[in-house]
């Protein structure tokens, strides 16, 4: 097997006394579709935070490729190619749905901090054409001169994933894409991360077993801060423990 | 294009007519060349407040320390060099490199808690300047510092008045100091370079960071930095428009860096209409204008400034020239003043 493109070793994070997260050894295949399950307060959330670098852990290393990226910072991390989709739809509300990608792709294109005082954004190519194309992907094109705070719950967080993709991401990570959707917004996010999982490697979060199931390359599943299981979705379905974390206390 | 011309074609004009229009209403020509310095502290204020979503309550420090840098310059460190552009230009990069290093411990902070430090810092300075009594002469200030003339090809000396020409009910043409032509232009120039920094790319992410700051940092931005520079840029205007102020009265004094006057600019901006270009300037005009005409009528004229900024909050809540706009005043002060940490 090659190298994982995002890797884990000994992760842990602690809030005070309490273990969020302990020893989490993780690795991920470039173009591979990875899920994270688990009961609620497994420690999902958080794991997702240490990839992203939303917050730092107390313990173990983050690589990515070859390189360790534990003390990277977010904005950082997102300019190496791993971008997040938020668990709530996190966008901007009062703009327009193009200008929500083209923040983005201004970001891609700018780095963290170059800022042009005299010039405006648009003549920076290619900021356009990279926010055109996130949009396109996630089929929002026709609503790209709404305002973004107008869009169904399920528009605004297909653009929030629109937003993630227009940082060009190498390694995309969804926390819970599909969270308060209707039947039919469901099927079209899945195709949607279908299409997404042939461009770049994906990880997602996702409380919907059906999706799941259908989705995945792998499934990792967390428990009280720690990996439980890990395995294609068959053998993660037949895992005995697993069903007793998912069945035993902590029942959805 | 047409509209850059128009805009500027209109803005020319009414700077033009601005010291003339005030003499009817009680005003007088020497106020509207206050009011136009004074702006343009306010106008970086607004990068601030406006753009960056950031409530300094310090603006008075960088202010107040670009005048008394100005009349130092002229009086203490370089009298053997009489030259305006020199005490100018020191004032704005000494208060550049001050606003620089203060913001850089400040803007990591959100809300209250950033207005509090700003205040603390221009406190701070404030006793500063009225205790070192040997720089800065104390509570007496800087007294009676002539300007150096202002070398453009030629030495010129900018109290020297217009020649005199009778304009009716609008006063004289010679009630007018070439000060006016001066802090006009640099009005204008001031203007431009804001009109242009906030159409611009930095304009643009300042705003990504205003609305929605988690998600700016997770498509690639660094805000720290962003709001670095333009609390940097807003100082070095404050620091410009203290440092003509000074020059301008020959005279500063610690009140110029007071609360009061960190305040003044809150007022100004929101008045006039935070998030506009020029409503800050509007917003300085409308309130000093009632603090110099009214307040020699009236010891009320507090409560009538008072009541006029509920009134703008409460009706015109985007300020006089941003009542028309979407996104509204009040909104922007009260996600100024939210403590929540993206």
């Amino acid at each position: 097997m090659s190298d994982p493109i995002l890797s884990t070793a000994g992760l842990g994070k602690k809030f005070g006394n309490f273990a969020a997260n302990s020893d989490i050894d993780f690795s991920v295949q470039e173009g591979e579709l990875r899920a994270v399950i688990g009961p609620n307060g497994a420690g999902k959330t958080t794991f997702f935070n240490l990839l992203s670098g939303l917050s730092n852990p107390t313990s173990g290393t983050v690589r990515f490729k070859d390189d360790d990226i534990t003390r990277l910072s977010g904005p950082r991390r997102v300019a190496r190619g791993i971008a997040k989709a938020f668990q709530t739809a996190n966008i901007y509300p009062d703009e327009t749905v193009l200008q929500n990608c083209r923040f983005a792709a201004l970001a891609k294109v700018q780095g963290s901090f170059r800022p042009e005082f005299f010039r405006a954004s648009q003549r920076l190519s290619p900021v356009e054409s990279i926010a055109h194309e996130a949009l396109s992907l996630v089929d929002l094109t026709p609503r790209a001169e709404e305002r973004a705070g107008d869009l169904s719950h399920g528009d605004k967080k297909r653009l929030d994933i629109a937003i993630a993709l227009a940082t060009e991401p190498q390694v995309l990570l969804l926390d819970e894409p599909v969270a308060g959707m209707s039947i039919e917004e469901v099927h079209k996010t899945d195709q949607l991360i279908r299409a997404l999982a042939k461009r770049m490697t994906v990880l997602i979060i996702e409380h919907d077993m059906d999706l799941i199931m259908g989705l995945s390359d792998s499934i990792t599943v967390l428990h009280q801060g720690r990996v439980l299981a890990q395995g294609t979705p068959a053998e993660v379905r037949a895992n005995h423990t697993v069903q007793q974390a998912y069945l035993g206390g902590y029942a959805e | 294009m047409m509209r850059e011309l128009r805009f500027y074609g209109l803005l020319v004009l009414g700077l033009v007519l601005f010291p003339f229009a005030l003499h009817p209403i009680g005003g007088y020509a020497g106020l509207a060349t206050q009011i136009l310095l004074v702006g343009i502290a306010t106008m970086g204020f607004n990068l601030l407040l406006g753009y960056a979503g950031l409530l300094s309550y310090g603006q008075a420090m960088f202010y107040g320390v670009g005048s008394y840098v100005a009349l130092l310059t002229v009086s203490k460190f370089f009298p053997q060099f009489p030259n305006m552009w020199l005490a100018i230009v020191l004032a704005v990069l000494f208060v550049s490199v001050l606003a620089f290093l203060i913001g850089a411990l400040t803007v990591r902070l959100y809300g209250i808690y950033f207005a509090l430090l700003t205040l603390a810092f221009a406190q701070m300075f404030y006793f500063i300047v009225f205790q070192w009594r040997d720089l800065t002469q104390g509570d007496d200030g800087l007294q009676g510092i002539t300007a150096p003339p202002l070398w453009v090809f030629t030495n010129i000396d900018l109290t020297t008045t217009f020649p005199s020409l009778n304009l009716g009910p609008f006063g004289n043409l010679s009630d007018v100091h070439y000060w006016y032509a001066f802090a006009a232009i640099v009005s204008l120039l001031v203007i431009a370079f804001m009109r242009v920094l906030i159409r611009s790319q930095f304009g643009e992410v300042l705003g990504a960071i205003r609305e929605n700051e988690q998600r700016s940092t997770f498509i690639g931005f660094n805000p720290q930095r962003y709001k670095l520079a333009a609390f940097t840029i807003a100082g070095a205007l404050s620091g410009l428009s203290g440092a003509l102020r000074g020059l301008y009265e020959t005279s500063t004094a610690p009140d110029s860096l007071t609360i009061e006057t960190s305040g003044n600019f809150v007022i100004y901006t929101i008045v006039g209409g935070v998030k506009t270009i020029l409503g800050p300037m509007v917003g300085t005009a409308i309130i000093m204008y009632l603090q110099n005409v009214i307040s020699a009528k009236t010891d009320a004229w507090r409560l009538i400034e008072g009541i006029l900024f509920v009134a703008v909050i409460v009706f015109l809540p985007g300020g006089i020239l941003g009542s028309f706009k979407r996104k509204r005043a009040r909104k922007i002060f009260s996600e100024a003043l939210s403590t929540e940490t993206p």
